[in-house]
């Protein structure tokens, strides 16, 4: 009993240092890529959820696409230089080609007309912040005023 | 007599284990057992499902036919290049199978679209070469019908595939993956949306290529 509690201690206190360590760790970063509010983690873990459902069938869970069929995520200089179309994209769609790491994707990309601007708050974070994306929050502040200009779909 | 006796029943546990192992792919579909004749002497015989005789041109414009696989085990299934739902998942499951089966001159992939109007046979090339896969392994069919499609999938390969305007895309079919044999029989069905089952596919192509 004693021995059994003795090892709680210690996996608590391993847990406790880790914690210190993750927020330490964070905290020392430079930007505006704050990682560790409860903000942040909400918007991802939905931001996943989200990803999952409506667009890892083809860019796939590990943000890699397919091919020269669908463009991938997992670093993507589209996504780096188009964060407002990126984001219109979820919605309306893309028609016509699309120029991602010097190759060009032609497959028309579907929008989910039914995403709220805070989905796709949500799905930025986490496409943003996934893989060697590191963007930080997108707040759906942010998202209202962008989604604004989106070019009205035909 | 008793040692004598467990030695045996060992042996034919062994031997049970042994043959359940090597346990041949089941055979889909109705058979018939027929009587012919043989040197003028009767011989029983069974009469499998086979795939019907087809004709389509693949993504290269070349004339595909059951020839095309003849000797041949093979994996087929049922897309559409415009599809959202089940299709990219079934393409990248489909490119695992060709990755894993590339470099095996007995088995190809025959991909059929159900929708023969929108998929040319420009299209499907571009679409080959998108994915990366080379068209003496994978080919994509076209060039016939979407009805002769629809009843080939149906009657040939029991998977599911119709025109249904209520669906997104305008169509339902099934994401199954059909293994076929060298003499153009069903072997095994897999749901090409799941990656366990598409395991379980690369495994039976090797188990069937050992029979």
């Amino acid at each position: 009993m004693s021995k059994r509690n003795y090892e709680f201690r210690i996996s608590n206190f391993g847990f406790a240092c880790l914690l210190v360590f993750s927020i330490f760790s964070c905290s020392s970063n430079s930007g505006s890529a704050d990682t560790s509010s409860v903000k942040f983690k909400q918007y991802y873990v939905k931001g996943e959820e989200l990803y999952l459902k409506h667009c890892s069938n083809c860019h796939q869970k590990t943000g890699t696409g397919l091919g020269l069929v669908y463009p991938p995520l997992n670093k993507s200089d589209y996504m780096d230089q188009n964060f407002s179309n990126v984001l219109c994209l979820m919605k309306y769609g893309s028609q016509g080609n699309l120029t991602v790491n010097r190759n060009t994707f032609a497959q028309p990309m579907p929008g989910v007309s039914s995403l709220t601007n805070l989905e796709i708050a949500e799905i930025a974070t986490y496409i943003y912040n996934t893989w060697e994306n590191e963007k930080g929050i997108v707040d759906v502040t942010e998202v209202n005023s962008l989604m604004k200009n989106c070019p009205t779909p035909e | 007599m008793k040692a004598k006796n467990i030695i045996q029943c060992v042996s034919l546990l062994i031997l049970g284990a042994l043959t359940a192992c090597q346990e041949p792919l089941p055979i889909f579909g109705q058979r018939e057992v027929v009587t012919k004749k043989v040197d003028g002497k009767p011989v029983v015989d069974t009469v499998y499902h086979t795939i019907a005789p087809f004709q389509f041109t693949n993504q290269d414009g070349k004339t595909i036919t059951n020839e095309t696989f003849t000797g041949k085990i093979y994996v087929a299934d049922f897309f559409f290049t415009s599809c959202r739902t089940i299709c990219p998942i079934m393409k990248t499951q489909m490119v695992r199978v060709y990755e894993k089966v590339q470099d095996d001159a007995d088995v190809l992939i025959l991909s059929h679209t159900i929708d023969p109007e929108y998929d040319t046979v420009q299209l499907l090339h571009d679409f080959a070469n998108r994915l990366g896969v080379s068209s003496a392994k994978w080919h994509f069919a076209t060039g016939q019908p979407m009805e002769y499609v629809f009843d080939l999938a149906q009657k040939s390969y029991f998977a599911t595939a119709m025109e249904d305007k209520a669906e997104p895309d305008g169509f339902i079919h099934s994401g199954a993956f059909l293994l076929i044999d060298k003499q153009g029989r069903i072997r095994g069905k897999y749901d090409g949306t799941k990656e366990d089952d598409v395991n379980r596919l690369i495994r039976d192509i090797k188990r069937l290529e050992r029979e």
